[in-house]
């Protein structure tokens, strides 16, 4: 069985060009979410193996979804990519101190995330 | 009264010393005229020689008649002194006439006398008494006689040296009373210059007075003008000794409550002073009373200016971020004899920073965010393996792509430049080895300058060169600048990339034989959206940000960037940083 994600964005567009990634790279999509607080219910109810999150989203922004998620006990073995647009260096670790696994700035290629996500369906 | 003094000096003076020559002959006219009468018309007097007397009446007439012309022609007055000799003359001949030595008249002979007696100077003693004598003798000299009688020549030379005695009083009463006169009209013209200094000297007084006057209702109309800037001078101590309106509208307390009862202290942070005495190592060996407010005035007290963001303690407590200058007051000799400060409120200032700061990032990810959606996109119309893009649909993606990229590039360059204005400037620093940085700059514009038709020199000595720095940043500064000099120089030219290691400094110089840049320009080469003439004329595409970041990046290394240039031969830039104290082994 391939691996399940969520993702969360609250830009439509984006959110669509992930879930083609996504759908490319052979993994099960979930659900596609556009904010904070969906993305937090829906790891919750589906309990997906990847959850790609966006940094700056209503309701609840990926890092606050990253911190709620980790002090879950329910949410169980959870990997989380972070997408952000900002170039702030300090985004990043930011992130990571959040409990995200991953960090993808925007602009990114969906021909390099698909890539990233099939090694990563194989890894796992 | 002074002037009224001088009147009547000048006055006495007046007649004194110069009645005319005519009052003075009149005495002797008058004498002479009278004396004759009277010898004419009293019985047993008579003439005894009648041609000598009307001779003696004639020269006295002709003295009388050039007195009254010397007394007309005031530059004839210096011979005046003639008159009463020609009179002595006169006098003589009509004594000679009336009974020679047995004349009544002979008294007569003391007003010439006296006339040249009075003149200035001795000598006139003597020309009184000769003349005295000469009269006296006169009836023997027009006989060609000598006097048989002894008492006539006796009274020839007996009363001339009376004559002469009395002339020497009369001379010594005129020196006396001239004397006193020039002295009296000396004190009363020292006087009058006296007065004439101190009415010159009152008005000079009134004019600096109202001088100072329109200086102070300047200065007090500038002080209560300065309503949005907090002025405050305090003693050497920092006691306020002054509080303008704008210190009550940013504080609180009003000048009454402020002036020689706060400190200028009692207004700040104590950590703030705290921590501005510990960077300047209070207490340096000496003892210092206060640290916080010799650290507050340190570099005013060294005569410098010095301007620096504080915090301002209101009197309520709250507080307000303040731009504040310290300056030193001095005295006449130049000793300090306070401070003055003065402040700006900047939260506001600091709110719009703020606000900048938060608008850019906004700005960047609004940007980046559509700017993701076109690339991703794109980029799946190109994968989509199902309908593959015919090859001129595929140029077309091309295009969109490249400037895609370009808004993109534009997007982090803005943004950049605002993280470095705000002094948010990240570098991850490191030791590295130049050589690297330099050869992948060089090799990642080699296809850019051959499609350019431009030859790429690399000029690297063969030791190695070490700085401490972010090799990320120093990589964008390296391609800006050797990017730039591709896109100025023509096809056929030459870029080269050249590396210089002195003892403690690394010069990285890029030079082309490019279009050049006017000497005008250069000095705002690397000013915020700046574009040389060179650049705009020969339509060289560009926003003008690449020299400002390639300039914020090497400074942050604590390095310097140089230019020069001559347009039509080509310019030459050159960042100079300073070597890493580490070498690592290679």
């Amino acid at each position: 069985m391939s691996a399940t994600v969520i993702v969360a964005d609250d830009d439509q567009d984006i959110r669509s060009l992930v879930s083609i990634a996504v759908t490319k790279a052979g993994l099960t999509l979930l659900a596609s979410v556009s904010n904070g607080a969906l993305a937090l219910d829906a790891i919750r109810e589906h309990h997906p193996d990847l959850a790609i999150l966006d940094v700056s989203m209503p309701e609840m922004t990926g890092l606050e979804v990253c911190r709620a998620a980790r002090a879950d006990d329910s949410v169980g073995d959870l990997r989380i990519l972070l997408l952000s647009a900002s170039v702030d260096e300090h985004s990043q670790s930011i992130g990571i101190e959040a409990g995200a696994d991953y960090f993808l700035a925007k602009p990114f290629s969906p021909r390099e995330l698909a890539s990233w996500l099939s090694v990563g369906k194989e890894a796992r | 009264m002074t002037s009224l003094l001088s009147r009547v000096a000048e006055r006495f003076s007046m007649d004194l010393d110069h009645p005319s020559s005519a009052v003075k002959q009149s005495a002797t006219a008058i004498a002479v005229v009278a004396a004759a009468v009277l010898t004419f018309i009293v019985p047993g007097l008579g003439f005894t020689n009648t041609p000598a007397a009307v001779s003696g009446i004639a020269i006295i007439a002709f003295a009388t008649l050039l007195s009254l012309v010397f007394t007309h022609f005031e530059n004839l007055d210096r011979y005046a002194l003639l008159i009463p000799l020609i009179d002595l003359f006169g006098i003589g001949a009509f004594r000679a006439g009336t009974g020679g030595v047995a004349s009544l008249w002979t008294a007569i002979i003391i007003l010439p006398v006296v006339w040249l007696a009075a003149a200035e100077g001795r000598r006139y003693i003597a020309y009184a008494g000769i003349g005295t004598s000469l009269a006296l003798m006169t009836p023997a000299i027009l006989t060609l006689t000598w006097p048989q009688v002894p008492g006539e020549w006796i009274r020839g030379v007996f009363t001339p040296v009376i004559f002469a005695v009395a002339a020497a009083i009369v001379n010594e009463l005129a020196r006396q009373s001239r004397k006193q006169l020039r002295s009296i009209k000396a004190m009363a013209e020292e006087k009058e210059r006296m007065l004439q200094r101190t009415v010159e000297y009152a008005a000079q007084l009134q004019e600096s007075e109202s001088k100072y006057r329109a200086f102070d209702r300047m200065f007090r109309g500038v002080w209560a003008a300065v309503t949005e800037q907090s002025v405050i001078g305090t003693d050497a101590t920092g006691l306020v000794d002054a509080w303008n309106p704008g210190a009550t509208k940013i504080l609180g307390p009003t000048a009454e409550q402020a002036e020689d009862k706060l400190y200028i202290y009692d207004f700040h942070l104590p950590d703030e002073l705290e921590d501005r005495a510990r960077e300047l190592n209070y207490p340096p060996g000496e003892t210092v009373l206060n640290p916080g407010f010799s650290a507050l005035v340190e570099t005013a007290r060294l005569g410098q200016a010095e301007s620096r963001e504080w915090t301002y303690v209101r009197g309520d407590g709250t507080h307000v971020p303040v731009q504040l200058s310290v300056t030193k007051r001095v005295d006449e000799e130049g000793r300090t004899r306070g401070y003055l400060f003065v402040a700006s409120d900047v939260t506001q200032a600091r709110e719009v920073a703020r606000l900048k700061d938060e608008f850019v990032g906004l700005i960047s990810h609004e940007l980046r965010t559509p700017l993701s959606s076109i690339l991703g996109y794109l980029e799946l119309m190109r994968d989509d393996e199902d309908n593959p893009l015919s090859e001129e649909h595929l140029q077309y993606l091309g295009v969109a792509e490249r400037n895609a990229h370009r808004l993109l590039r534009l997007v982090g360059d803005l943004l950049f430049t605002a993280q470095v204005e705000s002094g948010k400037f990240p570098l991850d620093a490191r030791i590295v080895p130049l050589e690297g940085i330099l050869t992948s700059a060089i090799e990642s514009a080699r296809p850019v300058a051959d499609t350019a038709g431009i030859q790429l020199v690399k000029n690297l000595p063969d030791a190695p060169a070490v700085v401490h720095g972010d090799p990320v940043r120093l990589g964008q500064a390296v391609d800006n600048l050797i990017s730039n000099a591709i896109k100025f120089t023509p096809r056929g030219g030459t870029v080269t990339l050249a590396l210089d290691v002195t003892a403690d400094k690394a010069v990285i110089t890029v030079r082309d034989t490019g279009m050049g840049i006017a000497d005008s320009e250069l000095d705002k080469l690397f000013a915020r959206f700046f574009r040389a003439t060179t650049a705009t004329r020969n339509a060289v595409p560009g926003v003008g940000l690449g020299l400002t970041i390639t300039k914020a990046i090497v400074t942050a290394h604590h390095g310097e960037m140089g230019v020069e240039s001559e347009e039509g031969v080509g310019t030459c830039f050159s960042m100079t940083l300073p070597l890493s104290p580490v070498v690592i082994p290679a």
